[in-house]
This record gives structure tokens, C-alpha cells and sequence, in this order.
């Protein structure tokens, strides 16, 4: 169906210009949206008939769908996760789904086990598996105890 | 996924809305953008055309020789939204037929849920139609659920994109808020 046979997201195959571009949370892109309807409604009285189908649909799902509402946490949940060189892709999905444990968060972003074997071959000691999920629990637990504290 | 991209494009200003000083000219240059962007929707390479965040740079001015508009190549950056093969999305249920079920997920409306990828489930007639399953909760009308995008396709000219989902895969389906 794709006009590129190779796109697949799982594998982070989506295109250079996509894999470098800046991806964004959904609750990032909340605040944006909200940010600007609010400057909208100092400037018009039907600001709803101001904006695009596209930004009202958009505004709508981002409201529903963001795990974290507060701009500090929003902040601190990509300031965390930037930690553990993630791509752009890969930081947004997990950002967006925060999958709870080590297994779901390699059934929703598979790519991130490529990484993690990746940085395994670079090391002079060969780190076992074990070791990577050590890695991805930490970046789930530091991501749990923000919408705690949220 | 919501994408921050930085786009080149060119504003076509009506002489009228020319202004020898500079501040005029800059607003009518970004609220023409405003506007094309608006009715652009979306395009089959950046996807759907959210909001414009910032103008990077306005270039020379050219003239048409015809109408005497002024051309301006502009760039600025935008959130746009695309969706990609094998991403795995949350959307909301908005439509089930007998054959599966249509989500909306962002701007886009037409995301299509075959019965035949959603394993264990099974179609029944109520007041509301639903898919029992044995295993999961059900999914009816306004339930959030979690899939894989397993094909996409760009209508030129309704300027959408359509997807085809699948709930085959761990951690996938109908997601409790």
C-alpha cells in the first residue's frame, strides 16, 4: 500500500529526512496547540471557527492522549528519556504509549533492542541482555516516578 | 507521530498589501502563510499540516510581471502529523461495521480495523454493534484502542491519508484509561 515498500517504523526505517527531523510528544504538541487557541480566544470571540479541521481534530486527540499535562513534567519526561540516546521516533513513542514493563516497551518500539545491541558490540566486555533490559527498567522507572510526582 | 519540520515555501503578495515600511509587509507575509497552510491540509510527504510555530527567514522579493503580485520564498517551521508503517499508535473508535471498525487517531479519520486482524474476536448485532471477545474487553463505540499500522495509502485528491491497523502483537488492543 506505501508508496516505499521498505517504511517500517518497527525497524526505524522511515525515511532519512524523518529519522533526523525533531519528532514531538503528544503532550508536547498539546502545549503548543493550547498555547495558540488560547491566543486565538484573546483575539477573536469563535475562535473554533478560526483554526483548520486538521488543528481542531488534532487539539482534540492530543488532549485525551497526553500522559503528562503539567509543562514541568512534560519537560522532564524528554529531558529524561534524551538520557539514553534514543531517536527522535523512538523517544516519542514511549513518551506517547509509556509502556509499564521491559517487554512492552520492546513490543512497542522494537528498534530499541537494535540499539541496545549496538552499544553491546561497541563495549569491550560484552554485555549480555540482561543488561540492556537493566537499562530500558531504569528509563520506565525514572518515567513512572515523574507522572508520580506529576 | 507529530513532526517538527522546517519547510520552504512562497507567498504570493497582492500589491495592494505592500508597504514601503517593512512591518505590514512582514504580517500580510505571515498571515497569507497562515491561510495557504490552512488549505493545504496536508501533503503526501510531511503529512498533515497542524499549526505554523515560527518564521525562520524571508527571502527577496520577486515580481510577477502580469499581475504585479510580490513572490516571497519564505521558510518557517510547523508541526505536522504522519503516520508510518509498523508505528504503533493509540486512536478512538468512532465507527463499527460488520467487517471492522474505523479510528480516528489525530487529524486523520479513516483507519481501518479489519475483523480478520483482530484476532479472538467476533461481530455481534446489539443495539450498538460490538466485538466480544473471550480474552479482552470488548471493543465498541469511543473505546480507546492500541494498534500496529500495517499500510498506509495518500488520496491525492481528497488530500487524506488512509491506514490499515492491526491488533496482531503483544500489548496491543482495546487500552483502559
Amino acid at each position: 500500500m506505501s508508496g516505499e515498500e521498505e517504511e517500517n517504523a518497527a525497524e526505524l526505517k522511515i525515511g532519512d529526512e524523518f529519522l533526523k527531523a525533531k519528532c514531538l510528544m503528544n503532550c508536547e504538541v498539546a502545549l503548543i496547540l493550547e498555547h495558540k487557541y488560547e491566543q486565538l480566544q484573546k483575539t477573536s470571540d469563535d475562535p473554533m471557527n478560526q483554526v483548520s479541521q486538521v488543528f481542531e481534530k488534532s487539539l482534540q486527540y492530543v488532549k485525551r492522549f497526553s500522559r503528562y499535562k503539567n509543562p514541568d513534567a512534560v519537560r522532564q519526561v524528554r529531558e529524561i528519556l534524551s538520557r539514553y540516546q534514543l531517536a527522535e521516533f523512538e523517544l516519542c513513542v514511549l513518551g506517547n504509549l509509556c509502556p509499564e514493563t521491559v517487554e512492552e516497551a520492546i513490543a512497542m518500539v522494537p528498534s530499541i533492542k537494535y540499539f541496545y545491541s549496538i552499544i553491546k558490540c561497541g563495549h569491550p566486555h560484552t554485555r549480555g541482555r540482561a543488561h540492556d533490559d537493566e537499562a530500558i527498567e531504569k528509563m520506565l522507572n525514572d518515567l513512572s516516578l515523574i507522572k508520580k510526582f506529576e | 507521530m507529530f513532526l517538527k519540520v522546517k519547510l520552504p515555501w512562497n507567498v504570493v503578495i497582492p500589491a495592494e498589501n505592500l508597504d514601503p515600511k517593512g512591518l505590514i509587509l512582514q504580517r500580510s507575509i505571515v498571515l497569507h502563510l497562515l491561510d495557504d497552510f490552512a488549505c493545504r491540509k496536508a501533503t503526501k510527504d510531511l503529512g498533515y499540516f497542524l499549526a505554523v510555530m515560527t518564521l525562520e527567514s524571508i527571502g527577496e522579493g520577486k515580481v510577477r510581471q502580469n499581475t504585479g503580485e510580490v513572490l516571497f520564498p519564505v521558510v518557517f517551521s510547523g508541526i505536522t502529523f504522519k503516520i508510518f508503517r509498523g508505528e504503533i499508535l493509540e486512536g478512538t473508535v468512532h465507527k463499527i461495521l460488520k467487517h471492522g471498525v474505523f479510528l480516528r487517531c489525530g487529524p486523520i479519520e479513516n483507519i481501518y480495523l479489519s475483523c480478520t486482524k483482530m484476532p479472538d474476536y467476533r461481530y455481534m448485532q446489539a443495539e450498538s454493534p460490538v466485538f466480544l471477545s473471550d480474552k479482552h474487553p470488548k471493543i465498541e463505540k469511543d473505546v480507546v484502542v492500541r494498534f500496529i499500522v500495517i499500510g498506509t495509502k495518500w488520496l491525492e485528491a481528497e488530500r487524506e491519508f488512509q491506514a490499515l491497523v492491526s491488533l496482531e502483537g503483544d500489548f496491543l488492543g482495546p487500552v483502559s484509561e
